[in-house]
């Protein structure tokens, strides 16, 4: 799989470091807290993530995907969009 | 035969630059009288000074002939606008030039590095066998073969040089 980096380009994922869903929102609150913590969508479809790209640009951003067929929808720097 | 010169470069400077919050890469580049590049590029201005972006809001500034005061007037310079950090001693700088100096990266490195991609004045953060290196590409030399360097972290850099001697050695 490639990721298209919003500075770096196409590059291979092994240079970055996948931490996951983009679209959590740490709540306010204990309550919900386990939920955040642990409970995952398992989305078949276009979802978006947050990527480290460790061995390039050192930035965080957050990468639009197909989970099914791996295409690339887009991708952002993290702190310009969701988280 | 294969065309291929390999140096290891000494005297030169480097150092990290790092953005401070809201400081544009514009003002930056005032400050240093060369431009700091918004996209991953080798850019050289006036008194042997290059910026090499290497993120965004980060560049590397390289010379290739290092004073004792080079590193502190860099911070004098960007005072309030960006941290500095020298690491002229941090990491170690191999030039490749001639025909095959392409052939060898491409072996290495999983970006493209035809000419139309990376021209003269491209540079790109990535990794060869594993080791972090930032890649950029100087102007051709007089006979138009291509002239890259290479930076590579000190302490991997007897691994990369092994890769090296090894890639070089199958051309
Ligand atoms: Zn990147």
């Amino acid at each position: 799989m490639r990721i298209d980096c919003p500075y770096c380009g196409e590059r291979d994922a092994q240079e970055f470091v996948y931490r996951g869903d983009a679209s959590l929102m740490r709540p306010e609150s204990e309550d919900g807290m386990a939920d955040y913590v642990y409970l995952r969508d398992n989305l078949a479809g276009p979802m978006t993530e947050h990527w480290y790209h460790a061995q390039g640009c050192r930035t965080w951003i957050a990468v639009t995907r197909d989970t099914t067929t791996h295409a690339m929808l887009g991708a952002i720097f993290a702190r310009d969009g969701v988280r | 035969m294969a065309d291929l010169l390999v140096e290891q470069l000494s005297g030169f400077g480097l150092a990290t630059i790092m953005a401070r919050k809201g400081v544009s890469g514009m003002a930056i580049g005032m400050a240093l009288g060369v431009e700091a590049p918004a996209q991953p590029a080798f850019c050289r201005g006036e008194n042997n000074l290059a910026l090499i972006g290497t993120g965004a809001g980060s560049w590397f500034a390289h010379t290739d002939m290092v004073s004792p005061a080079w590193h502190t007037a860099l911070r004098d310079r960007l005072a309030e606008l960006a941290s500095v950090s020298d690491q002229s001693d941090g990491y170690m700088l191999i030039r490749l030039s001639g025909e095959d100096a392409r052939t060898v990266l491409q072996r290495g490195a999983a970006i493209d590095f035809h000419p139309e991609v990376f021209a003269p004045g491209a540079a790109a953060t990535t990794v060869i066998a594993h080791i972090g290196v930032v890649i950029w590409r100087r102007d051709d030399d007089a006979r138009g073969r291509p002239k890259y360097e290479i930076a590579t972290f000190r302490s991997y850099f007897d691994s990369f040089r092994r890769w090296l001697d090894h890639t070089a050695a199958a051309l």
